[in-house]
């Protein structure tokens, strides 16, 4: 294994929520981010359940693949064993919250099964290996990537629900304007590169 | 359809066994390619990096007449023959990018007064933004750039940074900067005793 | 609903095309699609792994208990994207640095999890193969439209031979993040575009016959 890189962990707790957005520069998370946009509460919603689920599933994917999966060499099995951790956290999480935040669940409950197949939570677990990261680095990594996730789905919402009202041509009502709107809010985000210095 | 739990509990467990056994074969039967892969897309970059053209060339055999490794504390890196009588050196870098480690090698002149050429190894920036990096017009352009003084960005340099990527860009000349002060001041020493 | 050969190669291809109908598969889709050959890698790797866990899935369709189906898909589906992975890297190592993480990922491609649940599940195993197989190649070409228009105009390149002759110079939004996004949005309005105009023409003529 080699040393991880010597990035200050908030530096890329702050990068994954502004510069490079998982969802507006990685792509990551898309299916959900187009399709659950409507309305800014649903979306805000969804973007809560996102970020929790990332930090948690960040976490135990670390421990499992630091003390599991590279002691037994089995590195070439690691998309399986992320995916079914990411699969059984989600379950654990929605029986938690049953049991103890009946209301949260309420709330967050329909969203919960939805976040199995989010791109963006693997793609975290993928990164973090790629990457080399050490414990801290992950989980701020995973932490900022949600709540970056949580910010571009919010703000994409808050403006649909204004264009939703507008006049478009016909061929682009739905999904093509969504689309237009999510890269301009990508060059948007593109002018915040370069803030942050590499110490 | 509903079955009982024993069932569902040996079906998984096959299941399983079956995927898991397919998955170890392949992963067996590849292994010493993507090994072999892996050294061959080192000596690639090492070859690049002093400006020697790898596409649809034998690497490996490229390699072995032309490069030898040579070590100096805890360096190792490799001296080039070019031709009959000039050799560059391809000298090993490492260092913090945006997201993750950024790795390569640098082709160095022997006297140490400029670049010949950049390769990087490893890199996990993102894709279409500090992944351009990778890009051929990025590293070209670093060719024939003096290692007297500290390397910029600009008009007097003629180096462009990439659009979007301000911050992995800086990072490759503080990565390069640093060598400067770093390994190739230790090289240079150890040449002149 | 008929479910032949032909139904499943239009449906997947133009009708219910997975990326501009659906919006299924966009995450892994959009990243790589600034070069054609990396964008063609990958659609061969999503058209193999469609093609056979929808395959698999349907072979083991009576067998499968319920309670545990999600998790049975997803551990076929994450075998096959490994067998792609693997493949890639031992013999195309630079474009499998290229696609990065991105190979992974086709495990939460929306698609794959898609065809499985609506067609593999009721359908035999060989139709079922075929519809995983359409759907690849209908996400396939949607890639390599966006990938061959940002390359041309990004780079000057169709799968790096140089093509521009006019001298422009290269655009770098074609390239960044937010090229991919307005290039979908304009395939899309193409599309719904024909549709729409198919719709009319239709409507015309039946107000035609009467």
């Amino acid at each position: 294994m080699m040393d991880s890189p010597q990035i200050s962990p908030f530096i890329i707790f702050f990068a994954s929520i502004i510069t490079s957005n998982m969802v507006l520069t990685n792509f990551l998370g898309m299916c959900s981010f187009i399709s659950i946009s409507n309305e800014f509460k649903t979306a805000s919603g969804l973007g809560k359940a996102v970020t929790l689920v990332m930090i948690f599933t960040t976490v135990i994917n670390f421990a499992v693949y630091k003390f599991i999966v590279v002691p037994l060499e089995l590195e070439y099995l690691r998309y399986v064993v992320f995916i079914i951790v990411i699969a059984a956290s989600v379950q654990i999480i929605e029986l938690a919250m049953d049991r103890f935040l009946p209301e949260l669940h309420i709330k967050l409950g329909i969203f919960l099964p939805l976040i199995t197949v989010n791109c963006a939570i693997l793609g975290i677990s993928l990164f973090m290996v790629i990457r080399d990261y050490n414990f801290l680095q992950s989980l701020l990594f995973g932490a900022g990537s949600g709540l970056g996730w949580w910010l571009a789905i919010s703000t994409l919402a808050a403006i649909r629900e204004k264009t939703n009202k507008s006049k478009v041509p016909a061929g682009l009502v739905g999904p093509g304007l969504t689309f237009i709107i999510i890269g301009l809010m990508a060059m948007a985000f593109m002018g915040f590169s370069g803030i942050f210095t590499i110490q | 359809m509903k079955k009982g739990y024993t069932y569902t509990i040996i079906f998984m467990a096959v299941v399983s066994i079956i995927f898991t056994g397919l998955l170890a074969g392949v992963n067996a039967a590849y292994k010493k390619k993507i090994t072999k892969n892996e050294e061959t897309a080192m000596k690639a970059s090492i070859l690049a990096s002093v400006g020697i053209n790898t596409d649809g060339v034998d690497v490996n055999g490229v390699f072995n007449d032309k490069a030898t490794e040579e070590k100096l504390n805890e360096v190792t890196y490799y001296s080039i023959m070019m031709n009959s009588d000039k050799t560059v050196y391809a000298i090993p870098f490492e260092g913090a990018g945006l997201w993750g480690t950024i790795r390569g090698f640098v082709g160095v002149s022997t006297d140490y007064s400029s670049i010949v050429g950049l390769a990087f190894t490893d890199q996990n920036e993102t894709p279409g933004l500090g992944g351009r990096i990778d890009e051929d017009w990025y590293k070209e352009q670093f060719r024939g750039a003096s290692l007297e003084t500290v390397i910029e960005y600009g008009n007097d340099s003629g180096l462009d940074a990439i659009t979007g990527a301000t911050s992995t860009s800086n990072a490759v000349l503080k990565i390069l900067n640093g060598l400067m002060d770093t390994t190739l001041q230790e090289l240079e020493e150890a040449d002149e005793k | 609903m008929k479910n032949d050969l032909r139904t499943v190669f239009y449906r997947n291809l133009w009708r219910e095309n997975p990326v501009i109908r659906q919006i299924l598969g966009i995450c892994s889709a959009l990243a790589v699609t600034n070069r054609l050959e990396n964008s063609l890698v990958m659609g061969l790797g999503l058209m193999f792994v469609t093609a056979f866990s929808s395959f698999t899935l349907s072979a083991l369709r009576n067998l499968i208990p319920d309670r545990i189906r999600m998790i049975v898909q997803t551990l076929v589906i994450a075998a096959y994207v490994i067998i792609v992975d693997i493949f890639i890297k031992a013999n195309m190592p630079e474009i499998s640095t290229a696609l990065g993480p991105y190979v992974g990922l086709i495990i939460t491609n929306c698609i794959i999890m898609g065809r499985a649940e609506a067609f593999a599940r009721k359908n035999t195993p060989v139709i079922s193969f075929f519809d995983g197989l359409f759907a690849g190649i209908g996400y396939t070409i949607i890639l390599l439209c966006i990938a061959l228009i940002r390359e041309i105009l990004g780079f000057g390149t169709v799968f790096g031979f140089n093509v521009n002759f006019l001298n422009f110079t290269n655009w770098t939004i074609m390239v960044v993040p937010p090229g991919a996004f307005f290039m979908i949005a304009i395939i899309i309005w193409i599309a719904s575009g024909i549709t729409n105009r198919g719709l009319k023409k239709k409507e015309s003529k039946k107000e035609g016959a009467i």
